[in-house]
Formats: C-alpha cells, structure tokens, sequence
C-alpha cells in the first residue's frame, strides 16, 4: 500500500490511461421535502476505454446526475457503478476514479486562483504530486486549451474572455490527467467562436485517445464529437448505440423533445440515406459539391 | 417617434476601468423584432438590463424608451412597467406555486381587481398553451414549459416591449421551438422584441440584427447583410447558422451561386441544379 509521508512524499501522475465504466441498474432519487424524485431508473449502460459518447435527453431526463453518478460525486440508490469491473471499496478503484474528469456546467464560476497558472495547478497539487510534476502538468494542459502558460499563466483569470475562462476550466480538469472526461453542457453560453474552438480541443483529445461522455443540447456537436449516443428520458435509457436515425417521426431523438443533427435532416430532405450523413458540416457540403 | 430611442449611450460597471457600453445609437420602432449579437463580454446583456429599466445609464444624449428617460430617477423605474425582459433561465423568475400563481403575480402587484386578474390569467394560459399546466407546479414542469411560464408570466402585465436575453440557452431543441414560436406569435402580435442571441439561427427570426464589440455597436442590418459579412462576423467572434454554413462551403467550391440561410433554402437550390 502506498503511504504519504516521509517514505513517498512526491508521487508523480499516473499516465491519460482510458478506463471503462458500467452502470448495472443504476437508480437515483432526489429527495425535496414530502416528494421523491426518482432521476435515474435502472440504468444499465457499459462505456468502453476510449469511446466517445454523447447524452443526449430533454431537461430534467437526468443526464447531469448520470455524469455525477459515474464520477462517484452520487452513490447509486441501487445498483453499481463499475470502474473496469471494479465496484465500490474494491481493489485501487479510488486511482481509477481519479482518472475521471468532471467538468461542470459553467465551470468557470469555480475559477478562484489569482493566477491562471495557480488555477490549472490547484488539482494536480491536491493529488500530493512533486512540484516538478505539477508544473509541468499545468503547462500542458494550458496548452492543450490553446492558452499558453507563457502569454497566459500569470494573468488573472477573472482577465480572460468567457470563451477563454470556460478553457482555463477544462484545463483545470485535464491537469490531473484524466483518461475519461464528463462534459456537463460544455457549449452553453459560448459565443459561436468560443463553441467552435472548444469542439476543436475535444476534437484533438480525441485524437488523442481521451474517453468522452458529453451531455448536451447540442446535437449537430454531439454527432460531430461522438461515435454513439445515449437517450436519457425522464430518467430512463430509452436508447443507447451507434447513432441511427429512423424515418422522419419514428426517429428516437424526435419522439424524447430532441432533434436529429443539421447534416441528418439535410440527407433526409435530398433524398440520401440519413445514415450516411457525414458528421461535420464541412465534410457534407464536400459530399454535395 | 420609435418605441426605443437611445443616442450616444454609456455604461460603466462600478469600478470597471473600461466602459461596458459605449457610444450606444439605438432606434427600434413600435413592433419591429431587432436581434441583439456579439461575443461574451461584449455588453449585450448590459444593453439587455438597461432597456428593462435593471440598470441607469452613466449618460446618454437622448435615451428615451416608451417614453420614459432611462436616465432619470423616475424614468429608469417607470420603463419596468412598460418592458418585460425575460433571462436565460426560468428558475430565477418563477414565483408563484403553480403556474396560474405564477402568472396572476406581477398583476397582483398592480392591485388589479381579482375578476380582471383571473381574466387575464385565462387569457395568458390559452395564448401560452399552458390551459393543461394550469395547476401544476413550476418546477417540475419541463424547461420549455417553464420558459414558457415564466414568458406567459412577463407579458401577463400589459407591455410595450419584450426584452429576451438567451432565453433558450437552457432549453432542449423542443423546448427551444416552442419558446421561440411563442415569441414569434407575440411579434406577429404587433409587440416589440429585442433578442440577445448566441444562436446564428435565431437571428433569422428578427427583421434586423445589431451587433456589439467591446461595448459598441459595430453593425446594424438585416441578418442576411450580416452573414454576408465574413470578415466582420470572423472579428466579432461570431459564425453562421447551419444552412449558411454548408451554402458558404459549396459556394467556394462553385457548386452554388448564392448564399442560402434556411434548411429550406438550402435544399430548394440544391434540387434546383448546379449553378
């Protein structure tokens, strides 16, 4: 067992490595007073090292609490989260959910150092990492988010834009290296810039062999980041796979207040199968061209 | 004489060193649906407070809005009566413990008689679609429905003009159209709308569209001139809707001869043939 203390006073950080997660019928209420909430309702859902998923659900259909739920932040009221197999007080399930990394909605408002660099530094210097480890973890994740320490980590991060600050947020989260990142409704509130440079940094995370699991309106990047798709309604899984889109109204996303991405109903009205839709737009008017 | 009419506008939050409006020319007449665009930070929802009386200018040479003068100590109280803004999200407007409640709240204010006020609130629940909610509680209604609640809710109290700053940002695409087509029937109405927008494909609901960067207007126009605007919408950290963007892909590979902004556009040029 590893101990902290005089024997092993500086860890350094375990590598990005991917991780599976399963949920075996997974439920969760919310208690408010007289009335129960029930948020989740058996829930059986298995995400694979390194696949990229998105949640998709009307409001209120629970894709928040399922990303809690995974991260560890809710206890199931029955079922189990598994963490490659492992359950609960199992094993070195607690390093694997370290490697899960939960970026809140808003996560700005929760930016509280004075410097950018403190900022990013914060998560890595809880994890007990050498001073060595947690700079150079800090550096890297400010420049995966396209705000180099060097122009960037001395200033305060109340000084950046809001496209910038929701970037410094997700840097906090990748300093600690995660393998698997949980995006709460990364794309609200960004202006159409801030959006298209956020899609481009999970883009090259991807690449980079990172696990998604993007909760999100936002279809047409959902269907742009992410290889499959859950459908969350009133809290129950009502599908989950590759993405398929059936014929007009007896498509999945239509019948639970959502709506299938741009591209989809654009090969729809032209007559071309919707599962041939390419996932970017710019890849479609190459198609059409 | 417009219903809003602002000339050489200023704001500055206290202790800011810059201002967060500038500057600020703005003539929107009796029942014209005028989007508001720009990046975060760009004064936007600042411009939004203001015109909703939520704020006092720092100065203005003319800043009168349904009469009132937003910089006097009565005008910038006196406005609220006549515009209604609704936020980003219904939860922070929501008041009453079921939706009548809710909507019968900002005429209670008004110490109207309750005959009068249990009119009203059955004329806003049919006109909002929410006949079938009318008892049920607030919160546990859907996004859109709660939107739409807390719109019924604003328009409840007779106003002159609307002022919506992201009100779909929270919404799911559903709740997102049922919003947006409650505000469009308002328009059609003949009520004046201000929309503070990120989403390119809403801006093609307004007749015009006015952008802001660092706290000043920096284009006015109809929403295609905008999005005909490349570099511009490049600067002001903007983009275009969906059908714009791949109408704009095909036109620089010379498969269409004019940029198209609509789903319905894009298709019907394309099935029209090459150019």
């Amino acid at each position: 067992m590893r101990r902290r203390g005089a024997a092993v006073t500086e860890l350094e950080p375990e590598g990005a490595r991917p991780l599976s997660v399963c949920c075996e019928g997974v439920s969760f209420r919310y208690d408010e007073g007289a009335t129960t909430i029930a948020a989740l309702r058996g829930v059986d859902l298995t995400f694979a090292p390194g696949a990229s998923v998105a949640l998709l659900g009307p409001t209120g259909s629970g894709k928040s609490t399922l990303l809690q739920l995974l991260r560890g932040l809710l206890v199931p009221d029955e079922g189990r989260v598994l963490l490659d197999g492992l359950a609960a007080g199992e094993g070195d399930v607690e390093e694997r959910r370290r490697r899960m990394g939960l970026v809140f909605q808003m996560p700005e408002m929760q930016l509280f150092a004075a410097t950018c660099r403190d900022d990013v530094a914060f998560g890595p210097r809880q994890l007990g990492w050498s001073d060595g480890a947690v700079d150079e973890a800090a550096t890297s994740a400010l420049a995966a988010v396209g705000l180099p320490a060097d122009r960037f980590g001395a200033r305060h991060p109340y000084s950046l834009s809001g496209g910038e600050q929701r970037r410094l947020a997700l840097a906090g989260v990748l300093a600690m290296r995660p393998g698997l990142l949980l995006l709460d409704e990364p794309f609200v509130s960004l202006d159409p810039a801030s959006r298209r440079d956020l899609e481009a940094i999970l883009r090259d995370l991807r690449t980079g062999g990172m696990g998604l699991v993007l909760a999100t309106h936002d279809v047409d990047r959902a269907y742009a980041l992410c290889e499959s798709r859950v459908v969350l309604d009133e809290g129950v899984v009502v599908d989950a796979g590759p993405w398929r889109f059936g014929a007009g109204g007896e498509d999945v996303l239509l019948a639970h207040r959502l709506k299938p991405p741009f591209v989809v109903e654009l090969w729809r009205r032209l007559g071309r199968g919707a599962a041939e839709a390419p996932p970017q737009l710019t890849a479609a008017a190459e198609a059409l061209a | 004489m417009p219903l809003i009419d602002i000339r050489g506008l200023r704001y500055r939050y206290a202790g800011a060193a810059d201002d967060a409006l500038c500057d600020i020319d703005l003539a929107v007449e009796q029942g014209e649906f005028v989007a508001v665009v720009g990046a975060n930070g760009s004064g936007k929802s600042t411009l939004a407070r203001l015109l909703g009386g939520l704020a006092r200018p720092a100065g203005a040479a003319r800043a009168e809005v349904c009469g009132h003068d937003l910089c006097s100590d009565d005008g910038h109280l006196d406005v609220r009566r006549d515009v209604g803004v609704l936020f980003q999200n219904p939860d922070n407007q929501l008041v009453g413990a079921t939706v009548e409640e809710d909507l019968a709240f900002g005429l209670e204010n008004l110490a109207l008689p309750s005959p009068e006020i249990a009119r009203r609130v059955d004329e806003m629940l049919a006109r909002f679609d929410l006949e079938p909610l009318r008892t049920r509680e607030p919160h546990l209604l859907s996004g859109g429905q709660r939107q739409r609640t807390a719109l019924a809710g604003v328009l409840a109290v007779p106003r002159r003009v609307l002022v919506l700053d992201e009100p779909t940002a929270m919404l799911d695409p559903a709740g997102r159209d049922e919003v947006l087509a409650a505000v469009r029937r308002e328009a059609d109405r003949g009520l004046t709308v201000v929309l503070v927008t990120q989403e390119m494909d809403e801006v093609l609901l307004a007749d015009r569209v006015v952008a802001l960067a660092g706290g000043r207007a920096v284009f006015e126009g109809p929403p295609a001139a905008l999005f005909a605007e490349r570099e511009l919408l490049h600067e002001l950290s903007l983009g275009l809707p969906p059908a714009a963007e791949v109408g704009l892909a095909l036109m620089e590979r010379g498969a269409l001869a004019e940029l198209t902004l609509t789903l319905d556009d894009l298709v019907a040029a394309l099935q029209a043939g090459t150019p």
